[in-house]
């Protein structure tokens, strides 16, 4: 057994206890089930930003439509647990088939530019389509049965489904990234050029990447609009949920399978205890992004690594690839 | 018809504002791949800094020509510890970056000013309608348009006439050549982002007589100021003033036919745009991939 396995198992072990710890260590199984549920979004921001280079602002959209996906399922078509999440699933991928077109050609700040105008328009759509969708005030979500009508479910049996959900995702995303399609995008990352060189049409793989982020972001969107019974433009839709998830990510190490988990159990669960201890926690949300990008840029499980001498090349700030002047684009891609 | 002509121009004047705002996005991230997501607290600051001078006995005009030079002495310090380190870093840092200093804005304003909108009322000679013939307008969008009109004729003079301007539009092209050459590019770089937040500086100042002052006033012209500037095509100042003027006719249009599209039409013009023009309507070939 690799350190990295056991490690791996004992995360595993640790998640699969805490509902019995939850009392001793005054974590709230509700909170850990949105710091699981929040680390898929991570992870589909890591996807586009930690390993096909792509700044991905826009990832709030596919979480949102993920979230009204399901919403309005529930609401309108009544819809059991399973029909919620894929009707969820759907919605963020007519997402992505939508505004994915005009993000595939672009790279660097463009691409970043774009996403974020691109990810508003359904925000605002949400927001204006009040009959439907409650507009501003949100609507509430009620939780679907799983598989009986009898059986609903608990925070504790939800928690359990969150960690299932989690768990497989978690191993798909690394057999993606490990695939020859998950090679392909690291090599767009670090140079395009060759690929294309190499006969591949990269724009096709960046579109397959877009839409395989839009499933992870419009899963994780379905799933916590269950998990919190209650859904609202801002906290769904709007572009700055895309920083949270950009941030959760190099937090915990832009461009390593379990950093997103690591970035969003951190940012989740201290959200919530600064919240509840000063008013003013924006502040020290705003100066955990300054210290972060600062202090933190290969973020923590990358440093780690990065002791060890084991860190991916993704992951390395000061890699070539990743830095975008705008003199070094003109090469590139001009 | 009595209805449209004064929607037109409220169009202009709110595309007015967008375009000076762009122009100061576009200026800072063409030159070092910077998008500054802050660019709204710092219009938001502009217009406190203003709110201040005025509660303390100075007038209107003093203010409105000091608070956005106080905001860019802000800028400054700003960009000299912790923008500065992210150059040349992927821009997924410094736009992470600049978010969290506006969300540390924002809780910052809240603090110091309350949350409630402020009373800002521009001055006396400013207020009531000025009569056109065939229509009345409020004299003080009539400064507006007058005042961002002047900024932009000024920049383009700065930046294409003076010796300044040669240096940072080159920069543009090839910042390790002009190094060469021997200009302190980081000076160069400190210099421009002030530029940047001197023009969302007197924009946010103006902006708060007409739209109020509350912590969040200056986040509301972002969005759309990004949108112009996909829409003009990045790298082009030009491409700024027809981008901002495109939606904020737009917006206006669609404000008084069909309300619910107010805030969707910039996006649906943006994706027309791009379908038919790539790179926006003035974007350089090869800048920003």
């Amino acid at each position: 057994m690799t350190p990295g396995r056991i490690a791996t198992l004992a995360a595993v072990a640790l998640l699969a206890l805490e509902p019995l710890l939850a009392p001793y260590i005054k974590v709230d199984v509700t909170i850990v089930s949105a710091a699981l549920l929040f680390a898929i979004a991570a992870m589909s921001a890591n996807l586009l930003l930690g390993y096909t280079g792509l700044p991905p602002f826009g990832n709030a959209a596919f979480f949102g439509l993920g979230s009204y996906g399901c919403a309005l399922s529930i609401k309108y078509l009544h819809v059991h647990f399973v029909g919620a999440i894929l009707f969820g699933l759907l919605g963020a991928l007519l997402g992505a088939l939508l505004i994915g077109p005009f993000l595939v050609r672009r790279r660097g700040i463009y691409f970043g530019l774009l996403s974020i105008a691109f990810g508003q328009v359904f925000y605002f759509i949400a927001y204006r389509l009040t009959d439907v969708t409650g507009g501003e005030d949100g609507m509430s979500v009620s939780r679907p049965y799983l598989v009986f009508p009898s059986f609903t479910m608990k925070e504790t049996a939800f928690y359990y489904l969150s960690l299932a959900v989690f768990v497989l995702s978690i191993l798909a995303f690394k057999l993606i990234v490990q695939s020859p399609f998950g090679r392909t995008l690291v090599a767009i990352r670090q140079n395009e050029l060759r690929v294309r060189y190499l006969g591949l049409d990269s724009n096709r793989f960046v579109f397959a990447a877009i839409l395989i982020s839009a499933l992870f972001g419009g899963l994780s969107g379905a799933m916590s609009a269950m998990l919190y019974g209650f859904i609202a433009p801002i906290t769904s839709l709007n572009w700055t949920q895309s920083g949270d998830f950009v941030l959760a990510t190099i937090l915990g190490g832009a461009g390593t399978i379990w950093g997103p988990l690591i970035g969003s159990i951190i940012y989740v669960i201290g959200r919530d205890i600064i919240s509840t201890i000063t008013p003013y926690w924006q502040i020290f949300l705003g100066a955990l992004f300054v210290a972060c990008v600062l202090g933190f840029p290969r973020g923590i499980l990358g440093t780690i690594l990065a002791r060890f001498g084991s860190a991916p090349v993704a992951n390395d700030p000061e890699d070539p690839a990743r830095t975008q002047s705008p003199a070094i684009a003109v090469e590139h891609h001009g | 018809m009595e209805h449209v002509a004064p929607e037109l121009f409220n169009g202009l004047v709110l595309g007015a504002f967008y375009a000076i705002v762009a122009i100061g996005l576009s200026l800072i991230m063409n030159l070092t791949g910077t998008i500054n997501m802050a660019h709204g607290s710092f219009m938001t600051l502009a217009g406190y800094f203003a709110f201040a001078l005025i509660a303390r006995g100075t007038n209107f005009w003093f203010a409105l020509l000091v608070a956005p030079l106080l905001a860019v002495l802000v800028a400054i310090i700003v960009e000299r510890t912790m923008i500065r380190p992210l150059y040349g870093r992927d821009p997924v840092y410094s736009l992470l970056l600049t978010f969290g200093l506006s969300l540390i804005a924002e809780e910052v304003f809240h603090i110091v000013w309350g949350a409630n909108t402020l009373p800002f009322a521009p001055p006396a000679a400013l207020g009531g309608t000025v009569a056109l013939g065939f229509m009345n307008f409020p004299t003080y969008r009539l400064f507006i348009v007058a005042v961002l009109l002047l900024v932009f004729g000024l920049l383009a003079l700065f930046l294409y006439r003076t010796r300044f301007g040669l240096r940072l539009r080159a920069a543009v092209q090839d910042s390790e050549m002009i190094a060469a050459l021997g200009t302190n590019t980081q000076v160069l770089y400190t210099i421009n982002f002030g530029l940047g937040i001197l023009l969302a500086g007197i924009a946010g100042v103006l902006a708060v007589g007409l739209l109020g002052l509350n912590p969040t006033t200056g986040n509301t012209l972002l969005m759309p100021a990004f949108v112009t500037v996909i829409i003009g095509g990045m790298g082009s100042l030009y491409g700024c003033l027809v981008g901002g003027v495109l939606i904020g006719l737009a917006t206006s249009l669609m404000t008084l036919y069909v309300p619910a599209a107010s805030e969707v039409v910039m996006y649906i013009l943006m994706a027309i745009v791009l379908t038919i023009r790539p790179r926006g309507l003035f974007g350089e070939e090869g800048l920003f991939g």
